[in-house]
């Protein structure tokens, strides 16, 4: 007996975006970090800023933290991205 | 009816067991195959060609067809007459309160909870009786497992993809329950939360493993339910603090006490609101005195108000048993509760909108 059975995936999957251009340097540069607001995030946010001001020069660090860690980052914070040169989405738990 | 989905052929039972679970399509436990009758005979059901969209998943914005409930819905198990919980139960996962992406990435690893009301919980003999919470019945237990099985095909949902639990419960192979009914004594859930009785409706919500209690040594109410109140101190000290929606399950031996001193769930909900809440330096009794800080005396609630407890009638007929399921992370994510099919009574819905949330 054959079976003829189906496709339980969908056909298409969702587009993933494309991939930034990549920073020749991160000196200078301005780095935000989204941060879910764990409580396991503050050190290890404050280490990599440390890690990347002084390891890799870079001038300015912005921290911002989501309301709801098992959201999307609200609209306001998506919005700033632009005014950065490079983003660090962690999630620390 | 022409289906979209991909096909393949397999030359026994066996080769589609193994069909399906090396490609990652399964819980681990066989499947019914997914034959083209068997999936169309469930569209026909609900009146639904293939490619109608049952919602889009609000994070990451996933549309979800009927077909591909369908499949899903037949590997679990269901019959035709269960595909209308299955289709309903996933359009009020897709409402933006339940956070739907949150409730099933989370490392917190809760399972969603759906309940059954109304007439159709006696068309598929899902009674609400013995053993309500485990293998009660064929309708209960092919519905919560089909919600797991789209989850899993559908959002990739599987254990170190977008499922991120640390430990999950064995809710997450099924996780169904029908509300008894029999005695007209209680609205039901679906009442509660502004719906007609007379229409069938599914209420989903992100919920932890239950948390069974005894008390089978008073008839008072206030003392029934404070056995239920401490289960959820104990859920606010060992677990989370968050409040939200709690469910209550009570079984017969129980609710013929309550009901007999003419407690109805509204008067239950509002007991539990005033006495399930702890301090929150309650938390250093239980090793967890590093977060106390300088706030020991705020006092945290389990719920924001008296209408987030879900009080749902349920279990065999003896027993002085009961069950809190606590939520899976509070506020987060809100239960939410939908009538099956077209409900003339239910639309338009501002007065649902109010309570179903």
């Amino acid at each position: 007996m054959i079976f003829r059975v189906l496709d339980p995936t969908p056909e298409k999957t969702a587009p993933l975006g494309q991939k930034a251009p990549r920073l020749d340097t991160l000196r200078g540069k301005t780095v935000g970090f989204i941060s879910n607001g764990k409580e396991g995030t503050k050190a290890f946010f404050a280490h990599m800023e440390d890690v990347l001001r002084k390891d890799y020069g870079v001038a300015n660090v912005v921290l911002r933290a989501k309301p709801n860690y098992s959201a999307p980052a609200p609209a306001a914070i998506v919005g700033e991205i632009k005014s950065w040169d490079a983003v660090i989405s962690g999630i620390g738990d | 009816m022409q289906l979209a989905s991909r096909t393949y052929e397999a030359d026994s039972i066996a080769s589609v067991q193994e069909l399906y679970h090396s490609n990652g399509w399964t819980d681990g436990l066989p499947i019914v195959p997914p034959t083209e009758d068997a999936v169309r005979a469930c569209l026909e059901r609900v009146m639904m060609t293939p490619d109608q969209l049952i919602g889009i998943e609000p994070v990451r914005e996933l549309p979800i067809t009927a077909e591909k409930l369908a499949i899903n819905a037949v590997m679990a198990g269901c019959l035709p007459m269960h595909f209308p919980v299955v289709v309903t139960a996933w359009m009020a996962m897709m409402r933006e309160e339940f956070l739907m992406h949150g409730a099933t990435a989370s490392t917190g690893g809760c399972a969603v909870l759906v309940v059954i009301n109304g007439p159709i919980r006696e068309e598929i003999g899902a009674l609400g009786s013995f053993n309500a919470l485990g293998n009660s019945d064929r309708g209960t237990a092919v519905i919560g497992r089909a919600i797991r099985l789209c989850l899993i095909n559908l959002m990739d949902v599987r254990p170190g993809a977008i499922d991120r639990s640390t430990l999950g419960h064995p809710g997450k192979y099924s996780y169904c329950v029908a509300e008894d009914e029999d005695d007209l004594a209680w609205t039901t859930l679906a009442e509660q939360r502004g719906l007609p009785r007379e229409a069938s409706a599914v209420t989903v919500m992100a919920a932890g493993a239950p948390r069974q209690i005894m008390n089978e040594w008073t008839t008072k109410p206030e003392e029934i339910l404070e056995t239920f109140a401490a289960e959820m101190r104990a859920n606010l000290r060992h677990y989370s603090i968050h409040p939200g929606n709690y469910a209550l399950i009570i079984p017969k031996q129980l609710r013929e006490h309550l009901q007999a001193a003419k407690w109805s769930k509204s008067d239950i909900a509002a007991f539990i609101h005033e006495r399930a809440r702890i301090h929150r330096r309650e938390w250093a009794d239980v090793g967890k005195g590093n977060v106390v800080r300088d706030r020991g005396d705020s006092v945290y609630p389990a719920m924001q108000s008296a209408d987030q407890l879900l009080v749902i009638g349920a279990g065999g007929p003896a027993g002085g048993f009961g069950a809190v399921i606590p939520p899976w992370l509070g506020d987060k994510s809100y239960a939410v509760t939908l009538p099956i099919g077209a409900c003339v009574d239910c639309e338009p819905p501002p007065s649902v909108k109010g309570s179903v949330r």
